[in-house]
């Protein structure tokens, strides 16, 4: 067992590695992190937005020390539907402080030094190529060499190395999706303590998703996020979809910085393996993400599944017993991770239908514009709506239950 | 609309000197669609008149869709050393 370089070794040093990282050092156990980039949060890209629960878990003052960027006071979807037509709602809460907006590459920097400060020993600039099994533990191959421990974290991000090399991972691009994000430097014109977080249907077309703005400090993040499997069918190539969208809302600014990644969009029933002999899945690697259409949330689960395989890594690493990864499972399962992504599963896999997103709002927005419209003709309510669905092929009953569905 | 080789010029990068996507072009000859060229955010594959793809790696964004945008197995990825930095993110 000597020939081990910890009792962890921890791949990526984003929300998920640093949350497990830190817990695990608390924990007392002997732990390396290794992290691609030249710092924490330099190869990360966020929407940007962070419910802020599961962090201060993580840091009880994080309030006051995180490089937060805004609160987020103001939820407005934009849905365009039709070809000149759109629906706008808003909702606004001021004083709350549920969530914030901000930038992946100032706050994973901090967060890793909070994490040095604590013990946790980084190794960055560390790129793991391959990792394999060997004498009951994972062996990582890495650009600065060969590293062995017999329980390895996977918190490398959606492309999930150390799981991919093991063979546990089979990528589709329809359960991924791609995020393109501009950081445009423009005045905002709300006060410090008020941010807006801005969800945008349709506003390309061909493509599965949307798109996003929110406020920073300074800064606006604009971005959209699709399924990879629909950007054959897009109007604008990928390269271009995030430029055209920021045209297309009429945002001007310099842009200061053009970014993509991709992101886990798999829903609760086709989440891939988490946990193996002697490996951890956490954060993205998980496939951790949930878009219910109210909320979409990545950062949160990350951040709490990172913290959940700290602690379940020292159970495993007191009983000796590598192929006891399962106590993360059942960890995560006690967890909000795992209840909320379950609790998500309906509205997602409705989201997912074509309908959903493109059918919907144009009936929707079709029987609003019959209601503002005065003629001599007039009907009930009820009588525009069976007709406008109608006209779209969609049975009253089947709308009856994606309404059941959409409210689970 | 801000050119695409503009915008990647934003960003910072530290090449990496072994190029760290490889394409087996043989494969492309047989592929008439060529999704990648247009499911890249950083336009790392190009159509050659030829039916070939040419691989700009240098431009890669790292986002990870290598891994799926290629239904023929075609696109072989890994991470660069060095690569991108962003400063936003």
């Amino acid at each position: 067992m000597s020939s081990f370089d910890a009792d962890v070794i921890i791949v990526g040093g984003g929300l998920a590695g640093l949350s497990a990282g830190i817990t695990a050092v608390k924990e007392g156990l002997n732990v390396i992190l290794l992290e691609r980039g030249e710092y924490s949060g330099a190869k990360n890209v966020s929407g940007g937005r962070m419910y802020i629960h599961a962090l201060q878990k993580l840091i009880p003052d994080a309030l006051e020390k995180a490089p937060l960027e805004r609160p987020i006071t103001k939820e407005t979807f934009e849905i365009y539907c039709g070809e000149n037509k759109k629906l706008v709602f808003s909702f606004e809460e001021k004083g709350k402080k549920n969530s914030y907006s901000v930038l992946r590459a100032k706050f994973d920097r901090w967060l890793a030094g909070e994490a040095e400060n604590l013990g946790l020993l980084i190794s960055y600039s560390t790129l793991v190529l391959n990792a394999y099994r060997e004498n009951g533990g994972i062996t990582l191959e890495t650009n600065r060499g060969t590293l062995r421990a017999p329980l390895v974290i996977d918190a490398s991000g959606v492309t999930s190395i150390v799981f991919r090399s093991l063979g546990l991972r089979k990528f589709t691009p329809d359960k991924w999706m791609l995020g393109v994000k501009e950081i445009v430097k423009t005045d905002i014109n709300l006060k410090e303590d008020e941010g807006e977080a801005k969800i945008v249907v349709n506003l390309i077309k061909g493509v599965n998703g949307g798109g996003f703005v929110y406020t920073n400090k300074d800064t606006l993040s604009v971005g959209m996020a699709v399924t990879f499997d629909s950007l054959p069918k897009s109007e604008v190539p990928a390269q271009d979809l995030v430029e055209v969208f920021r045209e297309r809302l009429g945002i001007q600014g310099e842009v200061l910085e053009y970014s993509a990644h991709a992101i886990p969009y798999y829903g609760f029933k086709n989440l891939p393996p988490i946990y193996d002999k002697n490996v951890i899945a956490v954060g993205d690697a998980a496939g951790f993400l949930i878009d219910d259409g109210f909320t979409i949330r990545g950062m949160d689960l990350a951040i709490a599944s990172g913290m959940i395989a700290g602690l379940a890594a020292k159970k495993i690493v007191d009983l000796k017993d590598f192929t006891r990864t399962d106590i993360y499972y059942q960890m995560l399962k006690e967890s909000f991770v795992l209840k909320h992504l379950e609790l998500a599963y309906s509205r997602f896999s409705l989201l997912n239908k074509p309908e959903t997103l493109n059918t919907y709002p144009e009936v929707l927005c079709n029987v609003l514009s019959d209601i503002f419209t005065v003629t001599e003709e007039r009907k009930t309510l009820i009588d525009y709506a069976l007709f406008r669905l109608k006209e779209k092929g969609i049975s009253l009953t089947q709308a009856i239950k994606d309404m059941v569905s959409a409210a689970k | 609309m801000i050119p695409l080789l503009k915008r990647l010029g934003l960003n910072k990068y530290n090449v990496d000197p072994k190029p760290h996507i490889e394409v087996n072009t043989d494969i492309c000859i047989t592929c008439k669609d060529k999704p990648c060229t247009v499911s890249c955010p950083a336009g790392t594959y190009e159509a050659l008149p030829d039916g070939r793809i040419m691989v700009h790696y240098e431009r890669c964004l790292e986002c990870g869709g290598a891994l799926v945008i290629c239904p023929y197995g075609a696109i072989k990825f890994r991470f660069p050393e060095g690569g991108v930095s962003y400063n936003y993110g």
